[in-house]
C-alpha cells in the first residue's frame, strides 16, 4: 500500500509540535476583509466546470451545506422541498442526532469534563484533544445537524485555536462547546466575546503572560488582523499596541486552569482603537472596558465585511462576488450580528444559484464526501473508536485535520491554496483505501458487498448499463461519453459487453478499484 | 512599554502607498499554486530564449523558518552592548559562543554546523528584511515571498525563477515535507510537494500493467477538467512515472556515512538529497521549517526551546551536508524567515514580532566563515520602533545567487524582482 498511510506506519501518539503555531507548511493567506477570492477554477469557464457536477438545485445544495451527499440527504431534501429543508438545518436542536451524541456519551465521555476539573486532573494529558478531534470526524461524517457542523467548522477556523496545542491541553474541548458550538448559529459579538474570556484562547495567543508592564501583542494584534476587521480593516500599529494595552489583565488562574481578571495586570488611562475611545482610568473596570472593546470590534463594518467575504468563500466560490458581500455585512450589521439571517441571505442569493460546481472540496471534504456517498457506517464500540482513530491519521496525511492548522489565521477555504499534485495523490489513496476497506479496516462496508450495495441487486445487463448505474449512484450522475468510455477501458470492457456476475471486476478485490476511479474523476472533487 | 505615550508612531500595517498590492496579494495562498488563466495578462513574463537549454546552475533549496526566527539569539551580537540591555535575562553568555569573528557568536546549539562555518561553506548575513517592516506573519509571509513590493505581480518569487525554463521534469521544483506548496511558488510554473518520497505512490498500481491501467484511466478521467484540478493530477501522474522509472523511490543510503537524526526537518533534508543524487532534474527545492514564534519561555543557553531547535536544525543540515559531499558544490541553500524578533525580551521570557533578520547560506559557492550585512547596531536610535534594522534587501541577497549560481542575467532578475536595486550583498562566487 505505498504511498497511504499504512497502519503500521500510524504513530502511536501524535508528533510533539511544541508551541509551534507557525509551523505553516504554508504561509496561509490571510483573508482580507475587501479581498477577492483566489479565482478559483477561472482556467475553464463556469460552464466548464459545472458541466462536472448536476445542475440539480438539491443537490448544489446539499454539497454545499453539508458534509457530502448520501442518498438519505437527497431523498429527504425532496420531499421537505430546499426551504424546509434548510429551516430544519437552521434549527439544530430541532434534529434528533441520537448516533452522534450516544456514540460521544459513551465513548468519549471525558468531552463533558469542565476545564477545572479538567486543569486539576488530566496532568497535561493531550487525550481529551485528541478525543476532540475525533469527536469531530464522528460529526461531520455522521451527525445529521450538517449544516450546524459545517458552521463549527467555519468558526473554528475563523477563530483558529490549534488542535491539540500543547498550552491547552485542559481547555481546548471546553472551548469548541462553549465558544464555537455554543455560538455557531448564534450572534458573533456573543462568540467573539466568549473566545476572549476562554482559557484556551488566552493561552494560545499568550494574552495570558501580556501585562501593563510587559505587553505581549500577539493577542492584541489578532484579534484585529484575524478575529475582527482583517488587515486591512482600517488600523495601524499604533492601533494595535492600544489594542494589546486595552486587552491587558485578561488572563487565566493558574490554580483552576479558568479564565480570571487581574486588575493589577491591566493599563490604565485612555485608550482607542479605530475610533474608540474609553477613559479607562480604573484597573477595576477594565474588564468591561476591554468587553465593550470586543464588542465594538464585533459590530464594526469591516468585521461585516470580512465575514460576509469569508462565508460567501465559504459557501458561494472562491472569489466572492462584491455585491453579495455587501448585502451580506449589511444583513449582518442590522441584524445585530446574527449568523442566521446572513446564512439565509446567501443562500437565497442569486449568486449562490448561480455558482454550481465553482468550489472543490478540500481534502477532508472529500473524506467525509467519500465516507457519505458510499455509505460507510461505524459502529458504537471500540471498533468505532479505531475507526475514527485511523481517520485521524488518514486526514492528518492529508494536511486538513478539523481544527489542526498551526497558525492562528485558519486553513486557507479556497482551491487554489489546496491545488497539490501530493494531495491530490493522497485523495486517490484515500478513495483506493475506503472502497477496498482497507484502512481505516475497523469502518464497516454496510450491509456486507458493495456490488448489490452499489449497483443494485438487479445487475445491469451491460457494462455500459453497469457504468451508468454506478455513476449515478456515487457521482449522482452519469458521465460523459469520453469518461464513461475511460471507465469501461480500465475494466478492458466494451460498453455493449454482457455482465456476467462471475466476472473478476465484480469480485471483491477489483471492483472497489472501478469505485475509486470514479470517486478520483473530477466529479467528486467539485463541489 | 509602561505608558501609551512611549509607544513609537508607525506607518499603517499594509503600507499606505501599497493597499492595491496587499489586497491582491491576500489570495495568494498557503499552498498556492497558481491561477493561471487570472494572471496571464498582468504577471507572466515570456519565457526565456535560453529556456531549452539544460540547467547548469546550483540546486536552490529554500529554507523557510516560519514563525520569525529570532535571528539576534542564533548570530549573536555579542559585541553590541545593545544586545545583553535589551535582553537581561535572556541573553546567551559570551562565553558560551562559538566565535564567529568580529561581534558575533554562534549559539552553542549550533556545534554541529560550526565545522561548516570554519571550512567556509556555511555564511551568514545579518540584518537582512524587506524594504518595509511587516509583523504579521501571514501578510510578511506573503509579502516576501511575493517580492515585489510596488508592483502588481500575483506570482511568488520561486515560480518567477522557474519561468525561466521548464524543463518537463515533474522534480524541477519541490516542496519536500508538506502536502502543500509555499506562496512563494505561486503562479503557472508547476510544483509538486509532497510530505516524502516514500509516501509518493498510487495504491492498487502494483506492477507495470496494473500502473500503465491507473495511469490511462486518470489521465483521461481528467480530460477537460478545470486547471486547479487537473493540473495537480496530471503533475502527480508524471511525477509517479518519473519516480518509478529513476528508481528513487526505496532505501536509501546517504553518501559519506551521514546520519541523518530524527526530525522532520531531517526527513526533508534528506529526501532532498535523495533527489539530487537520484538526479531528477531538481533545480529549485523548498521546506518549511517551523516554530520560531518564541513569544514565551525561549529557555537558556543550554536547554529549553531555542536552544532544542537550533539543535535539530544544526543537526541536520550538518547531516545535508555531509550525505553531498561534493555534491555540495552544486547546491546553495538559503534561510527566510518572515521577520526577525523584537530586540528587547518581553515579560514571558521571549521576544515578539519584529524587522531585521539572520540569513543563513550553505554551499560550495558560498563565501562562508563570516557574517555578511552592514551592522545597523542595538542602541535605541539605531533600532526600527525597538527592532533591529534590516541593511540587506533579502531580494539583493537572493537576486545576487540567481545571477552567480542559477544562471540568471541581469533581465531576468529584473523580471524576478521588478524594481530591484543593484545593491548585491557580495556572499556567494560566481559559479565557474
Amino acid at each position: 500500500m505505498r504511498g497511504t498511510i499504512a497502519p503500521d506506519d500510524v504513530p502511536a501518539t501524535a508528533p510533539v509540535t511544541r508551541r509551534s503555531f507557525v509551523r505553516a507548511a504554508t504561509a496561509a493567506s490571510v483573508m482580507a476583509g475587501s479581498g477577492v477570492g483566489a479565482g478559483l477554477l477561472r482556467a475553464a469557464p463556469a460552464s466548464a466546470a459545472g458541466s462536472f457536477v448536476s445542475t440539480d438545485p438539491d443537490l448544489h445544495m446539499l454539497r454545499r451545506a453539508t458534509w457530502g451527499v448520501t442518498p438519505q440527504t437527497q431523498r429527504a431534501i425532496r420531499r421537505m422541498g430546499r426551504g424546509r429543508w434548510l429551516d430544519q438545518q437552521l434549527d439544530p436542536d430541532s434534529i434528533k442526532d441520537s448516533f452522534v451524541e450516544d456514540f460521544i456519551k459513551h465513548r468519549l465521555p471525558d468531552l463533558d469534563m469542565n476545564v477545572k476539573v479538567a486543569y486539576e486532573t488530566l496532568g497535561g494529558s493531550w487525550d481529551l484533544m485528541y478525543d476532540l478531534t475525533k469527536a469531530s470526524i464522528l460529526r461531520a461524517a455522521w451527525s445529521d445537524r450538517q449544516l450546524f457542523e459545517v458552521m463549527v467548522d467555519f468558526w473554528s477556523n475563523h477563530l483558529n485555536i490549534a488542535n491539540p496545542h500543547e498550552a491547552c491541553w485542559w481547555s481546548r474541548h471546553d472551548y469548541d462547546r462553549q465558544v464555537i458550538r455554543k455560538h455557531a448559529l448564534g450572534k458573533f459579538s456573543s462568540m467573539l466575546r466568549a473566545s476572549a474570556l476562554h482559557p484556551a484562547m488566552m493561552m494560545y495567543l499568550n494574552n495570558a503572560s501580556s501585562t501593563k508592564d510587559n505587553p505581549n501583542e500577539n493577542y492584541g494584534r489578532e484579534i484585529l488582523e484575524l478575529h475582527s476587521v482583517g488587515v486591512e480593516g482600517g488600523y495601524d500599529e499604533d492601533d494595535m499596541r492600544q489594542s494589546t494595552m486595552v486587552l491587558t489583565g485578561y488572563g487565566i488562574s493558574w490554580d483552576t486552569g479558568t479564565f480570571e481578571y487581574h486588575p493589577w495586570d491591566h493599563f490604565t488611562g485612555p485608550v482607542g482603537v479605530m475610533g474608540w475611545h474609553a477613559a479607562n482610568g480604573d484597573e477595576d473596570t477594565g474588564y468591561d472596558v476591554a468587553l465593550k472593546y470586543i464588542d465594538y470590534l464585533a459590530h464594526h463594518p469591516s468585521t461585516a465585511t470580512r465575514l460576509a467575504t469569508k462565508l460567501v468563500q465559504r459557501f458561494v466560490q472562491d472569489d466572492p462576488p462584491a455585491a453579495l458581500v455587501d448585502k451580506l455585512a449589511e444583513v449582518y450589521l442590522n441584524h445585530d450580528t446574527a449568523i442566521v439571517p446572513v446564512l439565509r441571505k446567501l443562500f437565497e442569493s442569486s449568486a449562490f444559484k448561480n455558482s454550481v460546481g465553482s468550489k472543490v472540496r478540500r481534502p477532508f471534504q472529500d473524506v467525509t464526501a467519500t465516507i457519505r456517498t458510499l455509505g460507510i457506517g461505524i459502529t458504537r464500540d471500540q471498533e468505532g473508536e479505531d475507526a475514527l482513530e485511523g481517520l485521524y491519521w488518514m486526514i492528518e496525511g492529508l494536511g486538513d485535520l478539523p481544527m489542526g492548522w498551526i497558525p492562528p489565521n485558519g486553513y486557507p477555504d479556497y482551491a487554489d491554496a489546496w491545488r497539490s499534485a501530493g494531495i491530490t495523490l493522497g485523495r486517490w489513496n484515500m478513495h483506493v483505501s475506503m472502497a477496498q476497506g482497507w484502512w481505516p479496516a475497523s469502518m464497516l462496508k454496510v450491509p456486507d458487498d458493495w456490488v448489490p450495495r452499489l449497483l443494485g441487486e438487479q445487475l445491469p445487463k451491460t457494462w455500459g448499463g453497469a457504468v451508468d448505474t454506478l455513476s449515478k449512484r456515487v457521482i449522482f450522475r452519469k458521465l460523459p461519453s469520453d469518461h464513461r468510455a475511460a471507465v469501461l477501458a480500465f475494466m478492458d470492457k466494451a460498453q455493449d459487453d454482457p455482465v456476467d456476475e462471475d466476472d473478476q471486476w465484480l469480485a471483491d478485490w477489483r471492483f472497489p478499484y472501478v469505485v475509486a476511479l470514479l470517486l478520483d474523476a473530477p466529479y467528486h472533487g467539485i463541489g | 512599554m509602561t505608558t501609551l505615550d512611549a509607544t513609537p508612531k508607525t506607518k499603517p500595517c499594509g503600507c499606505p502607498e501599497l493597499p492595491e498590492i496587499s489586497r491582491r496579494s491576500f489570495l495568494k495562498a498557503a499552498g498556492a499554486v497558481g491561477v493561471v488563466a487570472g494572471i496571464a495578462t498582468e504577471g507572466m513574463f515570456t519565457r526565456l530564449a535560453f529556456a531549452d537549454a539544460p540547467y547548469a546552475g546550483d540546486v536552490l533549496v529554500v529554507l523557510s523558518f516560519r514563525g520569525g526566527m529570532d535571528g539576534l539569539q542564533v548570530f549573536v551580537p555579542t559585541g553590541d552592548p545593545g544586545y545583553v540591555a535589551h535582553r537581561p535575562t535572556i541573553s546567551i553568555p559570551q562565553g558560551s559562543l562559538l566565535p564567529m569573528g568580529g561581534i558575533f557568536g554562534m549559539h552553542p546549539a549550533l556545534a554541529s554546523l560550526k565545522p561548516l562555518y570554519d571550512a567556509g561553506d556555511l555564511g551568514v548575513v545579518q540584518a537582512v528584511g524587506m524594504a518595509e517592516p511587516n509583523r504579521s506573519h501571514f501578510s510578511a509571509m506573503e509579502e516576501m515571498e511575493r517580492a515585489a513590493p510596488g508592483s502588481s505581480l500575483r506570482t511568488g518569487w520561486l515560480d518567477r525563477v522557474l519561468g525561466l525554463r521548464d524543463t518537463g521534469q515533474p522534480f524541477q521544483a519541490t516542496q519536500m515535507g508538506s502536502n502543500t506548496a509555499a506562496s512563494a511558488f505561486l503562479g503557472p510554473a508547476p510544483e509538486l510537494a509532497m510530505w516524502s518520497i516514500d509516501s509518493f505512490g498510487l495504491s492498487g498500481a502494483d506492477g507495470p500493467t496494473e500502473s500503465a491501467r491507473w495511469d490511462t484511466a486518470l489521465r483521461a478521467v481528467h480530460a477537460g477538467a478545470p486547471d486547479v484540478v487537473g493540473a495537480p493530477a496530471f503533475t502527480a501522474l508524471d511525477a509517479l512515472s518519473t519516480a518509478t522509472s529513476l528508481g528513487v523511490v526505496g532505501d536509501y543510503v546517504p553518501g559519506n556515512g551521514a546520519v541523518y537524526p530524527d526530525s522532520g526537518l531531517a526527513d526533508a533534508l534528506r529526501d532532498v538529497a535523495r533527489l539530487i543524487r537520484g538526479d531528477v532534474g531538481l533545480q529549485v527545492a523548498a521546506i518549511d521549517y517551523g516554530d520560531w514564534d518564541m513569544h514565551e519561555g525561549q529557555g537558556s543557553v543550554d536547554t529549553g526551546w531555542m536552544h532544542d531547535h537550533l539543535t535539530e536544525l544544526s543537526d541536520a543540515l550538518a547531516a545535508f551536508a555531509a550525505d553531498l559531499g561534493t555534491l555540495m558544490n552544486g547546491v546553495t541553500l538559503v534561510s527566510l524567515t518572515e521577520f526577525g524578533r523584537t530586540v528587547g525580551e518581553n515579560g514571558s521570557g521571549g521576544t515578539d514580532h519584529g524587522y531585521g533578520q539572520a540569513v543563513m547560506l550553505l554551499g560550495g559557492g558560498v563565501k562562508g566563515g563570516q557574517v555578511h550585512g552592514a551592522w545597523p547596531g542595538l542602541a535605541n536610535y539605531q533600532l526600527v520602533d525597538g527592532d533591529l534594522a534590516a541593511t540587506t534587501d533579502y531580494r539583493n541577497l537572493l537576486a545576487e545567487i540567481l545571477e552567480k549560481r542559477c544562471g540568471a542575467n541581469a533581465s531576468n532578475i529584473d523580471d524576478i524582482f521588478p524594481g530591484i536595486t543593484n545593491d548585491r550583498p557580495d556572499i556567494v562566487n560566481q559559479l565557474t
